[in-house]
Parts: C-alpha cells; structure tokens; sequence
C-alpha cells in the first residue's frame, strides 16, 4: 500500500464515520416514542410527568430542530468533545474510559485464547485430513460454533463456580481470576470458527503446486508447513481476525452480563435503552472507528505478509 | 510436524491450566470466620451517587447510605425517620419538621434545621423532577426544626420527603465527588469505594439509629439473574434480591436458605377504551370480558406463583382495604356468566365462526402489549385463549414499549396492558386518577380510553384536598369499589418481588417499597 493510498484510506474513515454519525443521529430521533421520557425512565415504567420531560428537553437542547442539533454535536466531536451522557451524568469520553480497559482486556485475552487452541488444532485438522483425529476436531468445533454464548458462560460458571468451586461467580471488577471463565466463553466459540477456517485455508494451500514442487524437491513436510504453506495460509485469515477483534472491541454485552464484566456491551445495551443519544453516539463512532484502523492495519500488514503486494505497491 | 504440533498443543495446554491455576489462586473464599462483612448481590444500572440527578438516590438510600426526613413502613403508610414529628398550620400551606436531636451525619455533623433546609435547597436547585414533585414558596429552619412553605395545599408532603430524591445531605462538605464517592449521609453505612458493578461500604461510626450489625458491606451488581442465583447457591453472597422465579426453586431448603417475598407496588394493568362506538363501551361486554379470565390460574401456573392474583386498583401489599374490595368484584372467574351477560347485550354467533357479532359487526378488540417484560406476553395470550373461549375475537398487537404512552394517550387500543407503579411517594393519588379520571381538554391526557365518571372525579378532587390519612385512605377506598364496579380498566395481577438469603444472616426482609434493601434490621445470625 502506498502513502497516497493510506492517505485516502484515511480520507474514506473520516467520510464513513461521518455518514455513521449522521445516520445514527437520525435513526435515535426517528425511533418510535418520545426519546426523552425514555431517557429518563428507561424500560422501568416510572410515572413521568410532562413537566419533568419538558425540563429535560429543554436542558438537552432537544427541542430544537434536527439538524441544528446534529451540527451542534458535530462541532462539539470536532473540538475533541464526544458529548455527555444524560444516562451516566459524566462526559461520553470518562464513559468510554470507565469500560475500555475491562473491554480490551477480555477482547486481547480471548483471542490470545482462540489464537493458542485453533491454529495447532486447525493445521493438525487439515495435516490429518478426513481421519479420525480431524473428524472428532470438526465434531468439536461444530458443537463450539452451535452453542450459544450465554447457554455455555452460564455452563462454565456452573461448573467451575458453584459444583467445584475452583472460579469466583461474582465479577464487578477487573482480575485475572474473573477474566478466565469470559475468556474462555469467547475464546472457545472463536477457536471453533477459526479452526475450521484454518483447517480449509491449509487444505488449499496443501493442495497448491508450489507445494507439491517442493515435496518433489524433497523439502521435509514440516518445513513445507511452517515455512511456505502457514505464511501464504496466515492472509485470509488476518482479514478475518481483524473484522472478529472489531467485533470484541464493541463489547459483548451477553458475556459481560453473565460474567458482570464490567466492560463496554452492557453500556452500549443501555445507552440504546435509555436512548442516551451522545452516549450511544460516541461508542457507535468509537465502535467503527475500531472496525476501520483494525482493517487498514491488516491491509498494511499485507505489505509485511506479501512480498507480491509490496512489489506492487512499490 | 507431528512433533512441533505436539509441542504447540501442550503449550497451550500448560497455559491453559496456569490460567486455571492462577484463578484458584484469585481463591473464593466462602469461609468467613467472623461475620463482619455483609455481601449482597443485586441488580443496578445505575452509574452515580449523586442524589439529586436522575433515579440514582435510589441507590444511596438501598445501600443504607442515605435517609429523609420521613420513610415507609411495611404497608407503605409514611412515618417518620429523620424528622420525628411533623405538623401542618391552618392554611394547609406550612409545614414543621422537627428533627431529631440525635441524628448526626457520617462524619459527626449534626442534622439541625438549618442543615435539613439546606439540603431540600440543594435538591431543588438541582433537580427538575423536584419541582415537579411540589413546589415551595419558601424553607426556612428554626432549631431543629425544618419550615416548609408551599404555594398550594398539599396533602402528601411528608410521603413526598421520603422520596429518595430528598435524602438529607451535608451540604457543607464540599471537596467530595458525590457521584464517586457519594454524599455525606445519615445512614448506617458509608461508601468506601464505588463503582457501578461493585460497592464497597463501611459501618457509620456516628449512626444515630444504634450500633451497626456489619463492619463491611459489599454490594454486588450481577445483572444476570441465573448467575445471581449461583452465587447466592455457592455462597459467594449472603443475600441477594429478585431472584428469578424460575431460580426460586433452588431456595426451598430452609435449613439452608430464607426466602422473603412479597407483592410489589405495582400493577399490570388492562386500559380499557370505553368510548361509544366500541364494544367495550358496554359494562356488560366488560364484565364479560373480565369474568371470562381465569387470572387465579394465570397467577399461579403460567407465571408460578410470582404474581398475586388481580381485582382491586390497589395491591395487597398496601393498607386500602384489598380483601374488602376483592369481595365486591363480582368478575372473578366464571365462563357461564361471561356467555350470558354477551347474550344479553346481544351479541350472538349468528354466521358460526366461533366469534359472537350483532348489527354485522364481530366482537373483536385490539389488545395492545409490550415485550420488555415478561409477563405480559403471556398475559396477552392467555386473555386471547379464554376469552376466545366466550366468543371474543382478540387481535394481539405487539408494540415497542416506548410507543406505549402515545397509543394510551391517543386510544389506539381496545385493551392495552402494562406494567405500573400505583404509589408514588407513598400514596396511590397520582395513580387513582391518571388513567381514570375524566380527560377534559387533555387535563388529564392518560386517559386515552375515555372513561368519564362525576362521582370518581368528584372523590379524586376530595382526595388532592384531604389532608388527614384515614380520610384519605376512605377515599381511595371508595374509589377503587368505583373501579371494580363500572371496569375502567383491570387489573390482571401484582407481581410479587423477593429477597433471598443463606443462614448467615438474619433479618433480611424484602418491603414492598423498593427504596429500602440494606438495613440495620440484617444482622449476622444470632446477634441481637
């Protein structure tokens, strides 16, 4: 990738969060009911009067028209301000301070997770293709990739919890003891996945000419795999890392719920509850802002991974 | 390759188990040996201490870090707390406080006058939902006394200072981050870290209402109620509130467990559209319609004895004469009388189809209802199978909830169900007439389905004016065998909420008024 194409990759973020923006804006105040009422009661069917909502109206600048409300918020994000969450009472940007760490954590940690137990078993899969070992591998990952998130936290804790008593249940606070069951939750329904696809991308590559030119050279197998089928195997999968840790990086709101990590999901679940509009406004912004720098890494990394694409870049 | 496979699978092995290892190192310790520490799990969304801003004083007032002048007691009737007595002049109009002369804040100060009219200020300064409460003319202090002028009459002021928005604070102390750190309070515990999944307090050391039973208090917000109920199992928490009925079961044991339960505060409540035109606007399609539900049932089996059985405005849990007024409702259960008072309002299955019609037109009716909670989808189906049974036609229309205060205002329902709060600082007047009394010229604007009666309005006008309690109660009272008679709207049930504990501890009773979960009346098992 060139400098030139970075710098328009650069370009297209700010464009693309800038439609998001406009576009979430929009669909808050297009949504059904009274955005206030919701804001201060939320699903909890308080009694709220129409002076209460009134006063926060006002208070919030809502009763102005649409798109003064929206340029307003704009020319806030753009001198640094993400906005104040009326839900929380405190900045958008100390919101999102509050749960990034926990969120980082648990997304770092479970695809850590997933990285240590798919790829040994995904090539092991695919070296052993269509034998027992690589039918019960697939049978394992089928049933990592049925079972439901919460169905399997819940299990864990279950387990681990309450019959052996080995993990905490209770979370509510960042720890490596309260991490393992989360990360474990996420990390064995990603691993799943991504053997499988690890399976299929060194299925291909084995099958390649380049690879049978090199058994006809009488290279040893494992040098076959480690050095020329896993890096050609890597890129696809990159790809797909990427768009998996955008998704963790959002949060993952059932696991955070069961496990009460005290993370990202359940605060984007509520700011949409509570129609917390700048709340909602800054992690949906945050969220693809994750989604695009993680993707432009992994095209540059392309650059470090394939020496065809640097020639060409060049 | 066989081996660097195997060297990579048992590094992530031995990484998996140091993991493991490491966590049991982290250790539950779920001996205690001295009950000092309370451990509590419960649900909270809230991310702030500050009283005065949003609902959060709910929070300081469950943790038992904040009190008002005035409290509720087990049937909701307000008594006093900080104040110990409270009178109102002549006019209606000034109310006196006296505090009590005992009561100091969390770090020696004590509560005078002064102190008490300082934080109402401060509340109102900060809080529109105050002056939506009721508004003031003036508050001035004299001693221990708080003097509260208001501009109109209002009957409910002590209820209303017990609201959590009204917690007394120490004004004074300013260099404290109330949201982190929470205000300075009277309560019998005090914060020592907050945050919004986990809380950490402390025994006030200055607590007015005698010797707190636990040094340390921990509150554990565990959103998810299957794995609340796990922790209570594994003894991780000592208590925890609203536990799932479904997890109710696990609790039975009572040499191991103490299960507190009782009917809530609030209603799920059938709006009824009245306006002629439709065919609810016939009592007798009404009193049909409602002996046609067998609500007995839906109580106790479809939703497994976590809601009381309706009939009266008001739920059991409160002092307005419930058992009283049950026994006037003349549309409990019974298929029989439902088929014949359709009859003699005429309507007939003329073509066959199962559904009763008159002038060409089949009784059928909209029943608005939201998904948010659980209950009242089942509601909904259910009245769509029994009433079926008698000839209705019911149409069921799943709507989101925030749409719901619109269709009631405008009626666009023949029947719609939600879930609602009848007390509001502690008196059900608001309740009694938002969706009953007369709407003339959008006065009353929740009363989308057109109910009109002069001598309900005409005791809800009484009500708003009566100062003195047995009066008040009487109105109600009366009200409510309105209610029952014409069917404005009825009650499918009350849910029913609860408090789960171990053995540990004692004392640990849900109220029906859900301001109060921590109390000084929990105490490690056998302290006096």
């Amino acid at each position: 990738m060139s400098k030139k194409q970075v710098l328009a990759r650069i370009w297209q973020i700010i464009l693309v969060l800038l439609g998001i923006s406009f576009i979430t804006f929009a669909l808050m105040m297009l949504a059904p009911g009274d955005p206030v009422r919701q804001m201060i009661a939320g699903n909890q069917d308080i009694m709220v009067t129409q002076a209460e909502i009134d006063a926060v109206r006002h208070e919030l600048g809502l009763d102005k028209p649409f798109i003064f409300q929206y340029l307003s918020w704009l020319g806030n994000i753009l001198q640094g301000d993400l906005g104040f969450s009326y839900m929380r009472k405190k900045p958008v940007f100390d919101v999102l301070m509050d749960h990034l760490p926990a969120t980082l954590i648990l997304a770092m940690a479970s695809s850590v997770f997933m990285i240590i137990f798919a790829v040994p078993l995904g090539i092991f899969s695919a070296v052993h293709c269509n034998g027992p070992i690589d039918y019960f591998i697939r049978g394992l990952t089928f049933i990592g990739v049925s079972m439901p998130n919460f169905w399997m936290g819940l299990m864990l804790l279950w387990i681990f919890g309450l019959k052996l008593g080995i993990l905490p249940i209770v979370g509510g606070r960042v720890g490596f003891d309260i991490l393992i069951l989360p990360m474990t939750t996420l990390g064995v329904v990603m691993a799943a996945k991504y053997t499988r696809q690890v399976r299929a991308t060194v299925l291909e590559e084995l099958s390649q000419d380049y690879v049978v030119g090199a058994r006809a050279r009488g290279m040893s197998e494992s040098y076959i795999l480690w050095r020329e089928v896993l890096p050609n195997a890597m890129l696809p999968l990159i790809t797909l890392f990427g768009l998996s840790l955008g998704n963790l990086l959002g949060g993952a709101s059932v696991v955070e719920m069961v496990f009460s990590w005290p993370g990202l999901g359940l605060t984007v679940v509520q700011s949409i509850t509570y129609r917390d509009f700048q709340l909602v406004q800054g992690i949906v912004l945050w969220i693809a802002l994750m989604y695009m720098v993680i993707n432009l890494v992994v095209d540059l990394s392309y650059n470090y991974l394939d020496p065809r694409l640097r020639k060409a870049g060049k | 390759m066989k081996k660097i496979v195997k060297t990579t699978a048992a590094a992530a092995m031995i990484g998996l188990l140091a993991l493991a290892v490491a966590g049991c190192g982290g250790g539950v310790d779920k001996k205690q040996a001295a009950k000092d520490t309370f451990k509590f799990g419960m649900t909270n969304f809230d991310d702030s201490l500050e009283p005065t801003e949003n609902y959060f004083g709910w929070s300081v007032m469950r943790y038992g870090l904040g009190e008002c002048l005035s409290k509720f007691d087990k049937q909701m009737k307000t008594v006093p707390c900080l104040a110990e007595s409270w009178k109102v002049s002549d006019d209606k109009l000034t109310w006196t406080f006296k505090i009590r002369d005992n009561v100091v804040y969390s770090n020696g100060n004590k509560v005078t006058g002064e102190a008490a009219k300082k934080s109402i200020e401060r509340t109102f300064a900060k809080s529109a939902r105050a002056k939506a409460i009721f508004e003031y003319e003036s508050i001035t202090s004299d001693g221990q006394n708080v003097i509260i002028k208001t501009k109109v009459p209002v009957a409910t002021l002590p209820g209303m200072l017990g609201d959590p928005l009204f917690i007394i604070i120490d004004t004074s102390v300013t260099d404290r981050d109330y949201a982190k750190q929470g205000p300075i309070c009277t309560g019998p515990y005090m914060v020592k870290s907050y945050s919004k999944e986990k809380t950490l307090m402390e025994a006030n050391p200055h607590y007015w209402g005698g010797a707190v039973p636990f040094k340390n208090l921990e509150l554990n917000s565990i959103n998810d109620t299957t794995t609340r109920a796990m922790a209570l199992q594994s003894g991780e928490i000592d208590a925890a509130v609203n536990i799932a009925f479904g997890d109710l079961q696990l609790f039975q044991d009572k040499k191991k467990f103490h299960i507190s339960e009782i009917g809530s505060l609030r209603d799920v409540l059938a709006r009824i559209n009245v306006r002629e035109g439709g065919p609810l606007s016939d009592l007798r399609v009404r009193q049909a319609l409602v002996s046609s539900l067998d609500r007995e049932t839906y109580a106790n089996v479809l939703l497994k004895g976590t809601f009381i059985a309706g009939g009266p405005y008001l739920p059991p849990s409160v002092d307005y004469g419930f058992d009283e007024i049950k026994k006037l409702d003349k549309n409990t259960y019974n298929v029989e009388r439902a088929k014949k008072l359709l009859e003699e309002a005429g309507w007939k299955d003329i073509n066959g189809d199962g559904i009763l019609d008159k002038d060409g037109q089949n009784l059928e009716l909209d029943f608005v209802y939201y998904s948010g909670r659980a209950e009242l989808p089942l509601y909904a189906e259910a009245t769509q199978s029994d009433a079926g049974k008698v000839g209705f036609k019911i149409n069921l229309k799943n709507v989101d909830y925030n749409t719901i205060d619109g269709m009631g205002q405008r009626g666009e329902y023949d029947l719609m169900i939600s879930n609602v709060l009848t007390m509001q600082a502690g008196d059900p007047e608001v309740f009694m007439n938002m969706y009953t009394r007369t709407n003339i010229d959008s006065s009353n604007p929740q009363n989308g389905g057109g109910y009109s009666n002069p001598k309900y309005d005409a005791l809800g006008d009484q009500l708003i004016k009566e100062f003195d309690y047995a009066k008040r109660r009487e109105l109600v009272i009366e009200m409510e065998k309105i209610a029952i008679e014409d069917i404005p709207n009825f009650v499918f049930g009350y849910p029913k909420t609860n408090m789960v504990s171990n053995l540990s501890i004692t004392g640990a009773e849900i109220l029906p008024c859900d301001y109060y979960w921590i109390t000084t009346d929990i105490k490690p098992a056998g302290a006096k």
